[in-house]
């Protein structure tokens, strides 16, 4: 294997963690790490959280929540760990010895309490500890590879020690508002010592995983700063998928594509830039099998496009387009419709063509966004200046803050509760309020104050509230009153959970990509709001090379990689659903938006 | 000493954090708390969320939980008898079943700024 010049691997310490959003590829990256290690003679454990869990399915066996030796790689054993079955896991030690014995509205609301995406994490941090501290279980081991990190905010909330008084050290839990940490079921010391293990440089590695986009990169910069912020400063940047050069010849899509992700590689956010980055190469082939693992880390000039049999064979989609879910949405005449799913996947981009394409039919729409990227606004600004400029009349452009809500939202609770509380307890309620349910609350606390215009016209939002914000928030009743509180006391008011339940009153877009891991995502946020009684209406998936119809070898290749994916999401997730292609230019202005619906218009 | 035992609501996110807004009974309650623990008084408190089991092994607030919901937490509890459901006590509430000296309630009051002075509310 030609793997000397990557620099991650070189003279790697005792524990490698790859972290970045859904489908940057870590698990293949931290697969073939592992094999390539093993291959070099050091005993190697390799711990995959991956929903997807195709780590048993690369090496042909079962794997499973016990380490395994893997037969077809002398030194190497495999471990998986399931994220929501450690969570429940998790539930169930606390919920597990009162069920039937508290009323049963009562166990549910505690389970509710005990199901956001918080307490995953934590479960699964919780799993981890073991393998980080030193032990019998990993003293076989030279190097221990995870294809996943812990998020800041859970080591932050880990080393803070307001967190833990009160709860492993007196078995007693005050009225804070760190319920996750209850159920924790080892040592404080354990914990302490795992986080010292992530914060040494000499036996951690951090590796960022990104593909070469601005807005992964940019998720990826976030990670850095924040991660680098508590003592993680030992990093590595992966840039996985690059498109070779060679392919831009005779494909004016693939072409597009290289100059994007050039232009994106020679921009890197701040922070970025100075880390050792490897390049890897988009491969023509699936990452399945250990001959294809090995050849994933060779580098960039290495590749060539290896042309398959099927190579000319025309890829087959059949789907409806954006403009055929909007005839859907457009014959209710007014209504909320909300897109929602993971960061990178294009809700904001979708969500104004989804508006333009509302607008075109003289409808009247507000559209409303909480994108801070720079793009956007601008795709943004575009509209809005050729919506006044009497193009689409009937179109507004609203748009608000995040970082603006969440700070005053933070802001608002220091002052109050936050006020008589001493260092410790300060410190605390500080972390609490970055986690990531904070600004999704803020934000939404926002967004519903535009809600309500949503009985007249159209209202179309690039963001929507995980199930489990609204089952919290509607368990409470706050909601209630705070809707009361904003309605006056005139009496007839709809709260926006019930507004949020109607299909006829709203539409929940699940946006997601063609690839495995952010269908398995997008599955989860549907079942998520499923939970809070909320039936998304469409599934839209975006950049889609299939649509697209290319010529490159390589691409046509991930076209049909993703026939695959797309026919999972019509026949296991979604009612109805719409493909959406990627452009050869970035969605900006009405005209390319209205492109991105469906209509050709694009100028070759 | 008479024992005070607070059954808190499930508090996650819903109350404080990430509630819509942060429940201003429950800041007040923190700090008369941590006033009446000053004073030697025991109170203990259960967060549904977190210890169930306390919950469920007691008799009284079981019952209370099968007749009312979680929706009539808290319930407060003094020696294991029922004492207050559906809001918070006060300082002075506390006090009392604490037994907590009249008088340090009253220097307290005249130190705290809120209704100083010989015309005290």
């Amino acid at each position: 294997m030609t793997t000397s010049n990557l620099q991650f691997l070189a003279q790697p310490p005792r524990f490698l963690f790859f972290t970045g959003k859904g489908g940057v590829g870590k698990t293949s990256i931290a697969c073939a790490t592992a094999i390539a290690l093993a291959e070099a003679g050091q005993r190697v454990l390799l711990v995959s959280t991956d929903p997807a869990s195709n780590v048993g399915q690369v090496f042909g066996l079962q794997i499973g929540n016990r380490i395994t030796a893997v037969m077809a790689v002398p030194r190497l054993s495999a471990l998986e760990i399931d994220p929501q079955a450690a969570a429940q896991a998790y539930r169930d030690r606390i919920v597990g010895p009162v069920r039937g014995v508290l009323p049963e509205g009562v166990v549910k609301g505690i389970e509710e309490q005990l199901s956001g995406a918080c307490t995953t994490e934590i479960a699964a941090f919780d799993e981890f500890t073991a393998l980080l501290v030193d032990s019998a279980l990993t003293a076989d081991y030279d190097h221990i590879i995870f294809d996943t990190a812990p998020t800041g905010h859970t080591i932050r909330l880990l080393q803070l020690p307001g967190a833990w008084t009160g709860f492993l050290d007196e078995g007693r839990g005050d009225a804070s508002c760190l319920g996750p940490l209850a159920g924790l079921e080892k040592q404080r010391s354990q914990y302490k010592a795992a986080v010292d293990a992530l914060a040494d440089p000499l036996r951690t590695r951090l590796v960022l995983v990104a593909r070469a986009q601005v807005s992964t990169l940019r998720e990826a910069a976030r990670t850095h700063e924040e991660l680098a912020g508590i003592g993680l400063s030992r990093q590595y940047l992966i840039i996985n998928g690059v498109l070779p050069g060679s392919e831009a010849a005779g494909d004016a899509l693939a072409a597009a594509i290289c100059q994007r992700e050039a232009a994106a590689i020679a921009a890197l956010p701040q922070g970025l830039s100075a880390l050792p980055c490897d390049q890897l190469a988009l491969k023509p082939f699936n990452l399945v099998g250990l001959d294809a693992l090995r050849q994933l880390l060779s580098p960039l000039s290495l590749i060539s496009a290896a042309p398959s049999a099927r190579e000319n064979a025309p890829i087959a989609l059949q789907a409806p387009d954006l403009t055929t879910l909007v005839d859907g949405i457009a014959a209710d005449g007014h209504g909320l419709v909300m897109l929602m799913g993971k960061g990178g996947v294009g809700k904001t981009t979708l969500a104004a063509a989804v508006a333009v394409e509302l607008a075109r039919r003289g409808l009247a729409v507000e559209l409303s966004t909480s994108d801070p990227a720079a793009n956007l606004v601008e795709t943004l600004a575009e509209t809005m200046t050729e919506a006044q400029q009497g193009a689409l009349p009937n179109l507004t452009v609203s748009r608000i803050d995040p970082h603006a809500e969440t700070e005053r939202y933070r802001q608002h609770v220091l002052d109050t509760k936050g006020a008589q509380l001493d260092a410790t307890g300060r410190a605390l309620l500080e972390e609490d309020l970055r986690s990531p349910c904070t600004e999704e609350i803020a934000v939404f606390q926002a967004f519903s104050r535009i809600i309500r215009a949503a009985g007249k016209k159209f209202v179309v939002m690039d963001t929507a509230p995980t199930g489990h914000t609204l089952l919290l928030l509607d368990a409470t009743g706050a909601y209630h009153r705070e809707v009361a509180r904003q309605m006056g006391s005139s009496g007839h008011y709809l709260t926006p959970m019930m507004q949020l339940q109607d299909p006829l009153q709203t539409k929940v877009l699940v946006v997601t990509l063609a690839e495995t891991t952010p269908v398995l995502e997008a599955a989860s946020l549907q079942a998520d709001l499923r939970r809070a009684g909320i039936e998304p209406w469409a599934w839209v998936i975006n950049n889609s090379v299939a649509a697209a119809q290319p010529h490159s070898p390589l691409l046509r290749q991930r076209a049909r990689n993703e026939l695959a994916e797309i026919d999972v999401v019509k026949t296991h997730h979604a009612t109805r659903y719409a493909v959406v292609p990627l452009l050869k230019s970035e969605p900006v202005g009405i005209e390319r938006l209205l492109e991105l619906a469906g209509h050709s218009t694009e100028r070759n | 000493m008479k024992t005070i035992q607070v059954f808190d609501p499930a508090l996650c996110c819903s109350t404080g954090v990430c509630g819509v807004d942060v429940d201003q009974a429950l800041v007040s309650f923190a700090a008369d708390v941590d006033w009446a623990k000053q004073h030697g008084a025991q109170i203990e408190r259960f967060n549904l969320a977190q210890q169930p089991l306390a919950f469920a092994e007691n008799a009284v607030v079981k019952g209370f939980l099968e007749r009312t919901g979680a929706e009539g937490l808290p319930l407060v509890l003094v020696d294991g008898e029922f004492a207050l459901a559906g809001r918070y006590p006060n300082r002075t509430e506390l006090a009392r079943w604490a037994g907590i000296n009249a008088v340090l309630i009253e220097m307290k009051a005249a130190t705290g700024g809120c209704c100083g002075g010989s015309k005290c509310c």
